[in-house]
């Protein structure tokens, strides 16, 4: 039995591989997970979930009379809070046992905890219920904490859901080949495109002249949620410090430490309101852009029609759509998923100028679109991908330039027949 | 034809022949690899695979999909199998081999072999699927 290599080498077209240490890796991992999500269940089920459940269901029930009262003071780095407590006196089996138990909960004000422990007079009866395995400890209210009970559930069991689908993988995946794990998780299908995206989302939309409406990729309305977004977030945390600031000047102190943050965090808020209110104008200034096409999916060597219309007002300097080909590889970079994307292959396939338009109308041309005879056909993997899109792209007077992508599918060609039976090797 | 020779004699050496002299299928065509192999002298095979698949190179992760997946554990057939074989299938109309700038796609028979001391070897032959031509850098 030989020690298993750590790294994979490979020679030339061949590999001498071991993926052993990959295997036992990713198997620890999973399995701490699993183990991570065991550990914290069982810390919040007896620690919370457990007291819970026996005091709604083991303790016993009994008449308590306030023998004594007063406050429980609990003081930590950065508050102080107050919390009634009665000193109850109940009988239990072993005899008259008194105890101290808590009502209402931590109050930040010492005046309303006061207030609060002056409605129970001394002498005063109350429902308790006590453990009557420690008859000292009672409590006077039962129910559930619904908040942690989810969490209780919900956090161990995602970790032990995600460790142990993982750790099921690793195991059924051990000491099997790179082929044989792939068509054990992907069973071979007898798919008519494999690897070439589906094009049902593109073709569910009529168009008014041509065949289909080709849906936009739809970045510049993510661009707009992302920048309202930012803005929205980081001036409210703005307005949040800037109230502070404000109180604490108004009470005669001086953050020094706050002041000072306030000014950038005041400058980036300013600057994220700007970009939005340009993407936003932006968006509606330059109006829709909408593109049909004759037929879809396409093929190499394929000629379609396509319908152009462009709304918005005044003059179009440009307007140009182009085919290309996209190429997309998504890697890792540390802790980092990055995707990298290249245009490989690019087309025009109609432009205009000086295009002039009048509020409520819009332009609309057709066009011809050649696809190549060898073009390569759409392809999408799991980090793969290579992409068709038809690209309008634009300059509006007094606006920059802006890019509308419209997806496409390709697929191959249909082969020629050349399937004569098998040559005779020649070794 | 390829071969995985090894001058010194320590890993196995497998040559392998297509049944098209140039690798080079159009989709939806039967493709036949044959093969050989030489083992070291004290090499015990316990099981083969034999598989053609497509995996992708480039800057982004590999991903990988199995076309044919054949696994011989017998031991009559893993003799068979290391002597002298051949397997094949027809291939599927996509993906075409691809030759990006960031993203390639290619297309391989591999012939796998497992030992009986636990290590594995594979040799992995390459040809080609479609005509696609290679891809380019477009300036922005």
């Amino acid at each position: 039995m030989r020690f298993p290599r750590f790294f994979a080498k490979k020679r030339g077209h061949r590999r001498t591989v071991s993926e052993v240490w990959g295997s036992v890796a990713e198997g620890l991992f999973h399995a701490g997970l699993v183990v991570a999500g065991l550990v914290f269940g069982g810390l919040l089920a007896t620690g919370v979930a457990v007291p819970e459940w026996r005091i709604n269901h083991r303790f016993v029930e009994a008449e308590a009379i306030v023998v004594g009262k007063g406050l429980a003071r609990r003081t930590t780095a950065r508050e102080r809070t107050w919390e009634p407590a009665f000193r109850l006196r109940y009988e239990t089996p072993a005899g008259p046992t008194e105890a101290w138990a808590f009502r209402g909960g931590p109050i930040a004000t010492r005046a309303r905890a006061v207030a609060l422990l002056a409605d129970v007079s001394l002498d005063a009866t109350m429902p308790c219920w006590y453990d009557p395995d420690a008859p000292g400890t009672v409590v006077l209210a039962r129910g559930y904490n619904w908040w942690m009970w989810l969490l209780t559930l919900l956090l161990p069991s995602a970790l032990v859901g995600f460790g142990g689908a993982g750790l099921v993988r690793s195991i059924v995946g051990w000491r099997k080949s790179e082929e044989r794990r792939a068509v054990t998780f992907r069973p071979i299908a007898a798919h008519p495109h494999p690897a070439i995206p589906s094009c049902d989302d593109l073709v569910n939309s009529p168009g008014t002249v041509l065949r289909f409406r080709l849906p936009t990729s739809g970045t510049e309305g993510w661009n707009l949620l992302g920048f309202g977004l930012f803005a929205l977030l980081w001036n409210t945390v703005l307005t949040v410090l800037a109230v502070t600031a404000g109180l604490d000047l108004i009470g005669g102190r001086i953050d020094w430490l706050l002041l000072p943050i306030l000014v950038p965090f005041a400058v980036v808020g300013i600057t994220g309101i700007v970009m939005f209110v340009r993407q936003l104008v932006l968006t509606s200034a330059v109006g829709t852009t909408q593109l049909e096409i004759s037929d879809h999916p396409l093929r190499p060597g394929g000629h379609y029609d396509v319908l152009l219309a462009q709304s918005g007002s005044g003059v179009f300097q440009n307007l140009t759509v182009t085919l290309e080909l996209e190429e997309q590889a998504t890697f890792r970079q540390g802790t980092d998923t990055r995707t990298e994307r290249l245009v490989v292959w690019r087309s025009t396939v109609a432009s205009w100028k000086d295009v002039q338009l009048a509020p409520g109308t819009r332009f609309e041309a057709k066009a011809r679109l050649t696809l190549p005879a060898t073009a390569m056909h759409s392809f999408v993997s799991e980090h793969n991908a290579v992409s068709w899109r038809v690209v309008v792209h634009g300059r509006a007077a007094r606006w920059p330039a802006f890019s509308r992508g419209f997806p496409v599918v390709v697929h191959p060609v249909a082969p020629s027949p050349r399937h004569a039976e098998p040559q005779e090797m020649s070794l | 034809m390829t071969s995985g020779l090894d001058t010194a004699g320590r890993f196995p050496a497998v040559t392998a022949s297509f049944s098209s002299a140039d690798r080079r299928y159009e989709p939806l065509e039967e493709i036949l690899v044959r093969y050989t192999v030489e083992l070291p002298p004290t090499a015990v095979v316990r099981s083969v695979e034999r598989s053609i698949l497509w995996y992708t190179e480039g800057k982004g992760e590999e991903d990988i999909g199995v076309h044919f997946f054949e696994r011989i554990t017998e031991r009559a057939a893993v003799t068979e199998a290391t002597a002298g074989s051949s397997f094949g299938a027809r291939l599927p109309s996509s993906p075409l081999s691809y030759e990006g700038v960031i993203v390639k796609i290619r297309w391989c028979a591999r012939v796998r072999l497992f030992f009986e001391e636990g290590r594995d070897f594979v040799s992995e032959h390459v040809f080609e699927v479609g005509h696609v031509p290679v891809a380019t850098i477009v300036p922005s």
